[in-house]
């Protein structure tokens, strides 16, 4: 157990050098005068001018050497400090605050709305492995996944927002504005999932072990829950370990869609701007984020299956 | 519609199957349930009117941001504007110039106070508009001396007679704020403004929550709180619109405005503002530095096709820089710009290309192939790109659509490798277009205006409209500039612009601003049924 | 970045019969998707770019067989041309992230030490790393571009064939049977050859099928924040992009690219997966 979390946080300390330095290095050399592209974000494209870019220039020091802004940047880190926005001033990690806070519950929603749909529905077609139900499961989770998230976003607003007039399209602050986007998220997190807990599932029912206990007399549902779940429940929680990451960054197209504010849009918002310090700090706080739930991930599994430890 | 959605949703569920399944089922129900049914009621007084607009809330800097806080009515400047676009009394009940044009005195409304009780002043005004100038804006364009204040009034002095200063005070980023806005050095930590409402929460990038200020000095508002939303993509707000959740949208898709208007429940506005679509040319480049290639170019757009098609309003096309509401600048007998392949080929053979091989023109060599840049920021303007770009192949030009960041025009301009842009260009932001033309049409051209061109007569009319007050004399002026514009195509218009504000019937008073400058939240009340 | 451990349930066993019906299926669909991807830009003879605004949005049937875009432009030769790029693009995003997946992996697993250990950091790195940022980086550098697009979809997709690759490799190994093999001096190029790569094909073909669907996907999340390809390109990811305003109007012409997608991704899972099925 020390040895794992010892690891983690090396882990840890490795991914928050390389982000930091790997950001810092593709942003600055990347084509396109930074100073205008910060102007352009803070001024909006009816204001910008090269006078705007210019001040912007100066007020930043963009042109001081490289070295002594990496180091300032990994002198901060150190002490806990992000270091400001270059587009709106405000520290990073205020910044970053406000938007990963709505990130984070909005993938842990759509985590278990993904969990509910598609673990009973993956056992149920791993049980029935070759059934019609598995094969309408294969095509549901293949059109889902050949879905555009904005189009399955779009869809579901129009069903449930127009047609039904149950939920918001859009905006942000309680669960009512959460439910679509979580729901979108979800249904293509269970598209996968179901398949990965079914294939689970029908590899444990084709096992000796499985057919002996079902040769014995047991229900199938008595064997599903002692040997099924716990066997089914490995791969899923690993698939769904490293989904996690994806909710939190890949989700731009559907915080955009649905107006909800999220570390995924400002990522990008930084990249465009050039706004080297919140790339940084965005990716810095996805990086930690990833190796946190790899140590949940591991810890789980170890739950489900004790012999993981023993085997290390 | 209800077609498109009864086949959208049975596909939907036929294709999920048993994916939603019951969890889902059981969301919606809980949904149901925990929703009021009041969408067709009347309002209760209480209620939150919920504005949706594209603009993002980027912080509180008032020459970046200062735009949002005038929108929603937190903030004021010294000089508003009256229904016509011209500058008209705000914080300052006139203005009065000194006989040399020097000096200029703008007396304060007496009974004004700040968000937090304290009263306006000249002095605070006056420290508020230095602000102003220092920082990046269009103030820090005007010939300015000083600004200081004397017995209740602020007065400006010039370095040189300037008659559109008081079009540059009314400019979003002269805002005036209260001292405790300000930090120790000087930064904006809180919008402490004089409007009819005040800023309750400010959370970046999507949200600012109003509440009522009841000491205005103009009366009280009937809504008590608001709150804006920023959501992005049009779609979205037009389903914001649809759905009831959103009272009014400012700003929607032209596709999605037929539908809007069958909906019972909506009110759609249209006011067409002071912005056009131009291609931004590079009149220094071997292409287009022959005016008649440029007119060639001009010759090939459809502008009535790419209005009625992607704005879905034929009246869109941009036949001169101005539209019609554009009072002053529009010049209704100017030969119109038109479509005529035959003129631009011949216009283009008379400058010396040849058609080439696979069609595209050649001279000594050198093909007619050039970079068309646009940006994502307007959401119009790429598929606008891609149309031009089909159209100039007509008659032999191949351009290469690059869509890019805002900067790519401006930082281009810079270094002048910038050969064709396509660009959307705002004349209201100062409320009289000429500071704008100034801005772009003087003789360095400007950043989002003329590259490489200048005209000594238009350059020397702008800098004398810039000083001539008397609206008799400025008529003529105005108009000649316009001509040389045309003339010369120093910028090709293509298309003007149409802004849709969308209300819900609840909200009564709700009156599109062609300024963009204020979405009329004071003036808005519910509607009794 | 979104299609990770689709095997981690372990290898797939064989089939009882090497070509069930739903393999066929998936090979049928493979191939007619195929056949309109490479021969109909050839038999439709018209320019997916030549707009004709007169036209625009024109149903299905008109002078259109499958009807027009906004622009007016035949939506049948966008969509040849379009899956002709996307399938190719998506083929060789696959490929290239694919092979050096795979060969690090069973590389990782093979030698194991401080091989395997630099490589799974390696990935571990990528992975902190948010693929989104990697292909914005990468594109910026050439915005509109197909190389820097096609390269920051591939760094991002390899480390999940790495992963499957070496966890599935390192559980062979140990199998009697392979060691049996080793004992019995048959090489190392042999052994992978004949004992591991027929074990976990049938794994990374299941990936395989999902990260094309992923690539294609991809290319259409990232025009729908404005990068991707330029204009007029067909590509099938942005048409739905550029589609998609319209969608009320003519919702059959943004539904079309996305079913080219689907049933591609079908037809590569029920091919890599026609054995598995019970």
């Amino acid at each position: 157990m020390t040895r794992l979390l010892l690891g983690r946080l090396i882990q840890a300390v490795l991914v928050a050098l390389v982000v930091g330095g790997l950001c810092f290095a593709l942003v600055r050399v990347l084509p396109g005068d930074a100073a205008f592209r910060i102007a352009a974000d803070r001024y909006g494209p009816d204001a910008l001018t090269g006078q705007a870019a210019e001040a912007v220039r100066r007020e930043l020091g963009l042109d001081r050497p490289w070295p002594e802004l990496l180091l300032r940047w990994f002198g901060d880190l150190a002490q806990g400090r992000l270091g400001n926005s270059l587009v709106s001033g405000e520290p990073v990690s205020e910044e970053l605050a406000g938007q990963l806070g709505p990130s984070l519950w909005l993938a842990a929603c759509a985590l278990a709305l993904s969990l509910l749909i598609g673990l009973p529905l993956g056992l149920a077609s791993g049980l029935r492995a070759g059934s019609g139900l598995d094969r309408l499961a294969l095509v549901g989770a293949v059109a889902l996944r050949a879905l555009p998230p904005f189009v399955l976003g779009l869809v579901l607003m129009l069903v449930f927002s127009i047609r039904l007039e149950w939920l918001p399209p859009a905006g942000y602050g309680t669960w009512r504005e959460m439910a679509l986007p979580s729901l979108t998220l979800a249904l293509g997190l269970a598209a996968v999932s179901s398949r990965v807990a079914r294939d689970a599932v029908a590899e444990v029912g084709a096992t000796a072990y499985y057919r002996f206990a079902r040769l014995k007399g047991l229900p199938a549902g008595a064997v599903v829950l002692r040997h099924g779940l716990r066997n089914a429940g490995i791969p899923v929680v690993t698939y769904l370990g490293l989904q996690a990451v994806y909710l939190i960054e890949g989700v731009v197209v559907v915080e955009s869609l649905f107006a909800y504010p999220g570390i995924g849009h400002a990522l990008v918002h930084a990249v465009i701007a050039r706004d080297v310090p919140m790339v940084q700090g965005a990716a810095l706080v996805m990086g930690l984020m990833f190796v946190l739930l790899n140590l949940g991930v591991d810890l789980l599994c170890r739950l489900l299956d004790p012999r993981l430890g023993a085997a290390r | 519609m209800m077609l498109v959605l009864r086949s959208r949703r049975g596909a939907l569920h036929a294709a999920l199957g048993g994916i939603l399944g019951g969890a889902l089922r059981l969301a919606g129900l809980l949904a149901l349930a925990a929703v009021p049914a009041a969408a067709e009621e009347p309002p209760p007084p209480g209620r939150t009117l919920v504005v949706v607009g594209p603009w993002e809330v980027g912080g509180l800097d008032p020459a970046s941001n200062g735009h949002a806080f005038t929108r929603l009515e937190v903030a004021e400047t010294l000089v508003g504007v009256d229904a016509s676009g011209a500058p008209a009394p705000g914080l300052a009940t006139g203005w009065t110039v000194s006989p040399d044009g020097l000096a200029w005195r703008f007396p304060l409304r007496a009974d004004v106070r700040f968000h937090d009780g304290s009263p306006l002043t000249a002095e605070v005004a006056a420290e508020s508009l230095r602000r102003a100038w220092s920082n990046v804006g269009p103030l820090a364009r005007a010939p300015i001396a000083a600004i200081t204040a004397a017995d209740g009034a602020v007065v400006v002095a010039l370095h040189r007679p300037f008659a559109l200063l008081p079009a540059f005070l009314a400019n979003h980023t002269a805002i005036v704020l209260a001292p405790a806005s300000y930090d120790a050095g000087g930064r904006v930590v809180r919008i402490v403004g004089t409007g009819p409402y005040r800023a309750a929460a400010v959370a970046p990038p999507l949200r600012i929550d109003l509440e009522r200020f009841d000491g205005w000095w103009g009366g009280r508002p009937a809504i008590a709180r608001a709150r804006y939303l920023a959501v992005g993509q049009g779609e979205t707000r037009a389903l914001m619109a649809e759905s009831g959740e959103a009272d009014v949208v400012v700003s929607l898709l032209p596709v999605s405005l037929a539908r809007l208007r069958r909906s019972p429940k909506l009110a759609v506005q249209t006011v067409t503002p002071p912005r056009t679509r131009l291609l931004k040319l590079n009149a220094g480049s071997p292409l287009f530095s022959d005016p008649r290639a440029r007119r060639a170019l001009g010759l090939a757009l459809d502008r009535a096709g790419l209005a009625r098609v992607l704005l879905r309003n034929p009246g869109l096309g941009a036949d001169q820089l101005f539209p019609p509401a554009v009072a002053g600048w529009h010049v209704p007998d100017l030969p119109p710009l038109t479509r005529d392949l035959g003129e631009a080929r011949r216009l283009l053979a008379e400058a010396g290309w040849r058609p080439g091989a696979d069609g595209v023109l050649e001279r000594d060599g050198r093909r007619f192939a050039a970079t068309l840049r646009t940006y994502s920021a307007w959401p119009e303007l790429p598929p606008l790109a891609a149309a031009i770009q089909a159209q100039a192949r007509e008659v032999g030009i191949d351009l290469a659509v690059s869509v890019g960041n805002t900067s790519d025009i401006p930082a281009r301009h810079r270094d002048g490798s910038l050969d064709l842009g396509l660009v959307s260009r705002s004349f209201a932001l100062i409320p009289d277009p000429l500071g704008t033309l100034l801005q772009d049409f003087g003789a360095e051209g400007g950043d989002w205006g003329a590259m490489n061109w200048s005209n000594p007569e238009s350059a020397a009319l702008l800098d004398r409209l810039a000083v001539l007050a008397d609206p008799a004399a400025r008529a003529p002026l105005r108009r000649r500039v316009v001509e040389i514009l045309q003339a010369e195509l120093p910028v090709i218009p293509v298309t003007w612009s149409e802004l849709a504000v969308v209300a819900n019937r609840r909200v009564a008073g709700v009156r599109a601003d062609p300024l963009e400058r204020s979405y009329g939240l004071a003036a808005m009340h519910w509607a009794t049924p | 970045m979104m299609l990770q451990m689709q095997g981690l349930a372990g290898p797939d066993r064989p089939a009882a019969t090497a070509w069930p019906l739903s393999r066929r299926i998936g090979l049928g669909l493979l191939a007619l998707l195929a056949a309109f991807a490479l021969l109909g830009p050839l038999l439709v003879d018209a320019d997916p770019a030549r707009q004709d605004l007169s036209a625009s949005l024109a149903p299905i049937g008109s002078d259109f067989l499958l009807g027009a875009d906004h622009y007016g432009r035949s939506l049948l030769a966008r969509l040849a041309h379009g899956a002709r790029l996307s399938f190719g693009m998506a083929l060789l995003t696959m490929l290239s992230a694919a092979v050096p997946g795979l060969l690090l992996g069973v590389l990782a697993a093979w030698r194991g030490g401080v091989a395997e250990r630099a490589l799974v950091a390696l990935s571990d790195i990528v992975l902190a790393l948010p693929g989104l940022l990697l292909v914005l980086i990468l594109l910026a550098f050439a915005p509109g571009h197909f190389l820097p697009l096609y390269l920051g979809l591939s760094l991002a997709l390899w480390v999940e064939f790495f992963r499957v690759a070496r966890t599935t490799t390192a559980r062979l190994l140990v199998e009697p049977r392979i060691e049996a093999a080793r004992l019995l001096g048959f090489g190392t190029p042999y052994i992978l050859r004949h004992q591991v790569l027929p074990e976990i094909a049938p794994l990374l073909l299941t990936l395989a099928a999902f990260a094309m669907g992923t690539a294609i996907l991809a290319i259409s999340t990232l025009s729908a924040i404005s990068v991707g390809l330029q204009p007029p390109t067909p590509e099938l990811g942005s048409m739905i992009v550029e589609l998609l305003p319209y969608y009320a109007e003519a919702p059959l012409a943004v539904l079309m690219p996305g079913l080219l997608i689907f049933l591609l991704v079908l037809g590569l899972q029920l091919t890599a997966r026609g054995g598995t099925v019970r």
